[in-house]
């Protein structure tokens, strides 16, 4: 967490470019007032000076950085996320509570939908293609898995977009709602986010499922060849029974982890993806705020996406142990 | 217990994995990706490609045109650019010895055939004259069906060397030719694009329409006007006041396609940047991917190997940096310091000097420590530092080739989307900074689909070329290489 405060401070650098900021704003303001290009150079200078110390004061910019570091450090911790330098939500309030707060829904709209789409279609073909394994299906759907997840889902975006939105037309190049938007609240308004929820959504679903497809593919050739499956069929049960009662459930822990996982990190977004859509979600957020170098926000969205984490660790362990005896037994043991 | 993994060389493992299909077909990719690398720096020197973002080296070439073999889809024949270089003119030059005026007519005749309008009208002049009084520079558009058109009639503002330009097709900075072409079109009873109101209509004007256009109603109208086909000619004149005065001219009737991969906003040839990409993509994943899985590896079997403190500290090192999220962080950094390629390169090795390499690694070495030709070696006092580098290096070096190349995609991805942000390498083009660029202008938009499916069919052919040989490397060595 601290190296985070540091990083989105970039050691200093940040402040600098505030209080130069500051001291251009000042100028400009004060350029500008009759009362104060009256006043002899001397007298000017003694009340830039003022208003300029009031500033830093205000924004605590005068503090030792070191000092500094470890007030935000504790401040994130305790989750006082305070105020935004400049980025501001659409009614206008600079809270970074309320700024999160308007875009973390989006962000959960699109890229959790599109994390659970694309792990029920991947772990669904894993399965068929470990059943399958080795037939030309399984061969193509893996080389086909491997070469699909690893490519970003914004160079997806930009083929989708080229091809769905402006060659035939079908769906919106990006927004999370059209212009003019229908009225909010209406079930019109739901039905234009939906609409334009579509493309990104099939975007993201077809940059991730290649990796769960493909691990779970693996995963259920190993559990495959291990002694109790063997038991399992031999004991006559029917194929389906053992892979869906049996191997499943040997290997589920490791997929429950990756899922949890997933949807963690789906909260964050993805910055380019939502870039490429203008959606405006936390991705989108996390590089505006780095574009126009407001820290808070960053140091926000890394606290929120922290906590969010060790509360998904910590509900892990805990659904480990309803999945797997093993983990059980070593509790009671 | 598990099985020990397979102990296989490294040579051995190659050629198993090209005998595999997808190794081979993954190979070939490779090759011909290398292939490319070699040819590059002989068709397009690193000259030109350090000028790429110099606006002046482009200026003969059309802007936003298509590959030439865009053609082959349409059935419309569409124009390439006609450059008529000074040489390209027949030049007439007199001198009276009454008044020692001189004349200068310069000629060039052209036949058009093409379906399209042209995208761009422009000319360069270089005048040569006195200090008196300033020579007049005429230019005529004669077309196929006889008409004759006088685009411009006025003194050039510098002498040569420095050439007059004259961009026809911006009609804001060429308003009174674009004002003649106006007028001459209205004698036609042509309908003016420009609202009824406008007091500079002008504006509306499309020169590369108008003065290739069938005359009629529609020749202002650059979505009805049809082309005149046949021969069409220029003429520049210049009458001068000293007998030393003359004129060069040059003239570009700008296509609509060009090259192999088309030009972008800045009439850029974008096949130097494509066939540039290839190296950058490669030398810089390659690197990336090679330096930090050997670093994680060797970590990763000192942490398996000697365990204790040491094994310790680099896990929960690797989980740290596992944890963090890369790209903002680059973004971060590269947003706010001048960062070249290089640089990029060196914060990745930093921050990924420990990672899930390491972790693959080490569980392979703690089964690899258990064998007995480990324990024949401790016994016979071997040093610990010369077993490690001696009996388990060798071993899992073939994993840690195969998790190379099944790295290599992602850093080639990961330089891509800083490129496309445009936090890329200030000097070189991309792949990345090429689709970068066309999203930003509107590429998508305006159909230019050349400018993005290119780039991006580049960085997929890269990473299926990986992914395939990676692939075929995991086949061979797996079973239990992919756990994690």
């Amino acid at each position: 967490m601290y190296a985070t405060v540091i990083i989105a401070n970039l050691g200093g650098r940040i402040d600098e470019y505030l209080k130069d900021q500051i001291r251009f704003d000042l100028n400009q303001r004060l350029r500008n007032d009759p009362a104060y290009r009256a006043l002899s150079p001397e007298n000017q200078t003694k009340v830039f000076n003022t208003r300029y110390n009031a500033s830093l004061n205000a924004r605590g910019l005068n503090e030792p950085f070191f000092q500094r570091t470890i007030r935000y450090t504790l401040e994130a911790l305790t989750l006082q996320l305070g105020r935004a330098a400049k980025l501001t939500d659409t009614s206008g309030s600079p809270e970074v509570y309320d700024i999160i707060g308007e875009r973390l829904p989006r962000t959960i709209l699109l890229f959790t939908t599109a994390s659970i789409l694309s792990a029920a279609a991947g772990i669904w073909l894993g399965l068929v293609m470990a059943r399958k394994s080795l037939s030309y299906f399984d061969r193509g759907m893996t080389v086909f898995s491997i070469s699909t997840y690893v490519v970003p889902p914004w160079v997806y975006g930009i083929f989708f977009i080229l091809v769905f939105a402006y060659s035939i037309r079908i769906f919106p190049p990006g927004g999370w709602v059209g212009v003019p938007a229908p009225p909010p609240g209406s079930l019109a308004y739901y039905g234009d986010i939906l609409y334009h929820l579509l493309l990104p959504l099939m975007t993201v679903t077809l940059a991730s499922f290649g990796q769960w497809s493909y691990t779970t593919r693996n995963l259920v050739m190993q559990i495959m060849d291990e002694d109790f499956v063997t038991a399992a069929r031999a004991r006559g049960l029917p194929e389906r029974t053992v892979l869906y009662r049996y191997v499943l459930r040997a290997a589920s822990p490791p997929i429950v982890t990756s899922l949890a996982l997933t949807m963690i990190a789906s909260w964050t977004g993805a910055i380019i993806t939502e870039t490429v859509f203008n959606w405006p979600g936390l991705g989108q957020l996390f590089w505006l705020a780095i574009t126009q170098t407001d820290p808070p926000v960053i140091i926000g969205l890394t606290a929120i996406y922290a906590v969010l984490l060790v509360i998904t660790v910590f509900i892990l362990d805990l659904v480990y142990g309803l999945l797997d005896p093993r983990v059980k037994a070593l509790r009671r043991g | 217990m598990p099985a020990p993994p397979p102990s296989v060389g490294i040579k051995e493992a190659f050629r198993e994995a090209i005998r595999t299909k997808s190794g081979l077909a993954g190979g070939i990719m490779l090759a011909a990706l290398i292939a490319m690398v070699v040819i590059v720096p002989i068709m397009a020197p690193y000259s030109i490609v350090k000028r790429w973002g110099d606006g002046q080296q482009w200026l003969d070439n059309p802007r936003y045109a298509a590959p030439v073999w865009s053609e082959w889809f349409t059935s419309k024949e569409l124009p390439e650019s006609a450059i008529f270089e000074p040489n390209d003119f027949r030049k007439i030059r007199i001198n009276t010895t009454q008044f020692n005026l001189t004349f200068v007519s310069l000629r060039r005749s052209f036949t058009y055939t093409a379906d399209v309008f042209p995208s761009e009208l422009a000319m360069w002049a270089w005048a040569t004259y006195g200090t008196g009084s300033t020579p007049s520079v005429i230019v005529t558009w004669i077309r196929p069906d006889g008409q004759e058109v006088e685009i411009l009639n006025e003194g050039p503002q510098v002498r040569a060397p420095t050439p007059n330009t004259y961009p026809f097709s911006s009609t804001g900075q060429m308003s009174r030719s674009a004002q003649a072409i106006y007028n001459w079109a209205l004698s036609f009873n042509a309908t003016s694009l420009a609202p009824a109101n406008s007091t500079t209509p002008w504006l509306y004007v499309k020169p590369e329409v108008t003065l290739f256009a069938v005359a009629g109603e529609s020749m202002l109208d650059f979505r009805r006007a049809e082309v005149l086909k046949g021969e069409y000619a220029i003429r520049v004149e210049l009458l001068g006041f000293t007998p030393e005065d003359d004129l060069d001219a040059k003239f570009i009737v700008y296509g609509t396609i060009f090259g192999l991969a088309g030009t972008d906003n800045t009439r850029r040839d974008l096949l130097i940047g494509l066939l540039w990409g290839a190296p950058v993509a490669l030398a810089f994943g390659v690197i990336a991917s090679f330096v930090i899985v050997v670093i994680q590896a060797v970590l990763g079997a000192i942490s398996g190997w000697y365990g204790g403190w040491m094994d310790e500290i680099l896990q929960r090192m690797a989980d740290f940096l596992l944890i963090i999220p890369l790209l903002p962080i680059l973004i971060i950094i590269a947003l706010f310091y001048e960062v070249g390629i290089v640089q990029i390169l060196a914060v990745l090795i930093v921050l990924g000097f420990v990672g899930s390499t390491t972790k693959v690694i080490r569980s392979l070495v703690l089964q690899i420590r258990e064998e007995q030709y480990i324990e024949a070696a401790l016994s016979y006092g071997a040093g610990r530092v010369r077993i490690l580098f001696k009996h388990i290096m060798p071993r899992i070096m073939p994993y840690t080739f195969a998790l190379i190349a099944l790295s290599v995609p992602a850093y080639i991805f990961l330089e891509a989307s800083l490129s496309f942000l445009g936090l890329g390498d200030p000097v070189l083009p991309t792949w990345g900074s090429l689709i970068g660029n066309a999203y930003s202008d509107g590429a998508l938009f305006h159909g230019y689909w050349w400018w993005i499916v290119m780039p991006a069919g580049g960085i997929l052919f890269a990473t299926v070329a990986f992914s395939l040989l990676g692939y075929a490397f995991d086949k061979v060595l797996n079973p239990r290489l992919r756990e994690e």
